[in-house]
């Protein structure tokens, strides 16, 4: 299972609909994952239990050290643009949790 | 049990309690999006403790916030009030709820954002004939602006719950509907991507997109332009509310003198007696106030992701055609040094705006907060930076924070809150929708409520 961290500065709006389009994509490739968003601030709190970071390249440039994974794109909204950022991210470094049918 | 013990049951104790009516909402939004009742009822106890979350952080938040408000006037005789969002909406609700008994103010509010959100979606349905596209989904925000309008029209109009809830939900809606349709253009223009911002900046920023190319050159883009990236930090919520209220609390400290300072430490105050050197003082207060707000929010992320995954996929099954409406910072990523420039320029209108209030000697001074002063003036940079250029930005969102200043100045001495939204919409469009609510109030000879 992946746990995936969404992140946007307050915390509230985009990460939200970003944790929601996220949970669709898992669903739809069946990865297992487990999804919560946050705001940029409170992230460190959060990045030591987690192994994948969705964000844009501002805030990932800017995120504490962690041994988590960073996956950006510009367009947090689009369904589209997230599930190509997230599966490029899964395939690289957690090839395991895709299942092949 | 007796009749009157059941309607006093479900009225007062299932129906006007927001916790639990949160929690029902929730759970039937989930299970209409078939998640299976484990996850249904796991959102819907998040949400449940959100909503008291957000009452422990805005109780504490409007109680530190009055003794400040208590000494500004002991030691000058103005009327203080604070621009912010959630307070706005939990000192409408205290209004309500002292007249009407507790909690009525938040069911209030939340019936009529249901309403609200169902009326917008018929608008969209009828939108052959209404031209209302786009769907308003910024749960964060729905919560603050549906909360206010319900005071409004239960303070002017005073009318009972469901003249209330009604009346205020057709305002909401038409407002989301009219002015997020509005930006869809501009915004996919900006973004390339299908949504529009469904916020509270909207009027202001299709202003921004239609002056932006009078006032400068699309090709003086900032976006093109270095900028020191430490700037960027102040996107950081946290950081930025901690800053603006350092500054703000640092000049009212030189404004009510040492004596009033003491009555702050004292008991009566902040009991914070210990704490004699004024910097660690102002550092306490500072720090304090931030905390507070962060609880707030805290409590609103909790029950706003459950709700929005309900009208998200309500939305997206009733009405597939919608343009949805989304937070204006999921315009951020494309614009990120248009956010900094708007806030720096909206910062410098505003304090040009408070100077203002002192020079004209109003018996109302604002001290401004961080969620109307960045977010609206970094939306608004992003729509006059594409359409015309950089300074074209920094016009527009200097005059904005001007205009935040005074008119939230006239909105405030509409209602007599002592807090009051303060975004660029509720400067402008909002004064005009209370003056009218007052209108037509006095118009029917109907008393004013708290």
């Amino acid at each position: 299972m992946i746990r995936i961290l969404c992140v946007c500065g307050n915390g509230m709006g985009t990460s939200t609909i970003l944790k929601l389009n996220i949970k669709k994509i898992c669903d739809k490739h069946q990865i297992e994952a487990e999804e919560e968003s946050c705001a940029f601030g409170e992230a460190i709190g959060y990045l030591q239990n987690t192994d994948l970071v969705l964000t844009t390249p501002e805030w990932a440039g800017m995120l504490p050290p962690s041994n988590a994974v960073i996956a950006t794109t510009k367009n947090l909204i689009s369904l589209d643009c997230v599930e190509e950022a997230l599966l490029k991210a899964i395939k690289e470094n957690f090839p395991n949790e895709l299942k092949q049918d | 049990m007796n009749a009157q013990q059941l309607l006093d049951l479900f009225l007062k104790q299932i129906f006007g309690q927001p916790f639990i009516l949160i929690g029902i909402i929730v759970l039937i939004g989930h299970l209409a999006m078939k998640q299976g009742i484990s996850k249904a009822l796991t959102g819907a106890i998040k949400a449940s403790v959100g909503v008291i979350v957000m009452g422990m952080g805005a109780g504490a938040l409007i109680g530190n916030f009055n003794k400040l408000i208590t000494s500004i006037q002991t030691s000058t005789g103005i009327n203080g009030a604070g621009l912010n969002t959630y307070p706005t909406m939990m000192a409408g609700y205290q209004k309500m709820d002292s007249v009407l008994g507790d909690g009525t103010g938040v069911s209030w509010g939340i019936y009529t954002m249901l309403i609200a959100f169902v009326i917008n979606l018929i608008l969209v349905a009828l939108r052959k004939w209404t031209k209302i596209r786009a769907v308003y989904l910024t749960g964060n925000v729905m919560i603050v602006q549906t909360g206010i309008t319900t005071y409004l029209v239960w303070k002017f109009l005073g009318t009972g719950m469901i003249g209330t809830v009604i009346i205020a939900g057709i305002i909401m809606a038409l407002y989301w509907g009219i002015f997020a349709t509005l930006l869809i253009k501009p915004t996919n223009i900006i973004t390339g991507a299908d949504f529009t911002v469904a916020h509270q900046q909207m009027f202001v920023s299709y202003l921004a997109y239609k002056i932006a190319p009078k006032l400068g050159d699309p090709k003086d883009d900032i976006e093109q332009k270095k900028m020191p990236s430490y700037l960027n930090i102040l996107q950081d919520n946290i950081i930025a509310t901690a800053l603006v209220m350092f500054i703000s609390i640092a000049i009212i400290f030189l404004a009510i003198g040492a004596s009033n300072i003491d009555w702050l430490r004292s008991a009566e105050g902040l009991n914070q007696k210990g704490l004699t050197n004024n910097l660690v003082f102002l550092l306490w207060i500072t720090i304090t106030l931030t905390a507070n707000i962060f609880v707030l929010l805290a409590g609103v992320r909790l029950f706003v992701g459950e709700i929005m995954l309900s009208f998200k996929g309500i939305s997206e099954k009733l009405l597939p055609g919608a343009v949805a409406g989304v937070d204006c910072a999921a315009t951020f990523a494309f614009a990120p040094k248009s956010v900094v420039l708007g806030f720096l320029f909206g910062t410098v209108g505003q304090v040009i705006g408070l100077l203002g209030l002192i020079v004209f000697k109003s018996p109302i001074f604002l001290i401004p907060g961080f969620i109307p002063l960045f977010f609206d003036n970094a939306t608004i940079a992003v729509f006059a930076n594409k359409f015309g250029g950089w300074k074209a930005a920094a016009m527009i969102c200097t005059i904005n924070g001007i205009i935040q200043i005074f008119g939230s100045m006239l909105a405030i001495s509409m209602t007599g809150l002592t807090w009051w939204q303060g975004s660029a919409d509720y400067a402008t469009v909002w004064v005009v929708i209370i003056a009218i609510l007052k209108a037509i109030g006095s118009w029917f000879g109907i008393p004013v409520g708290a």
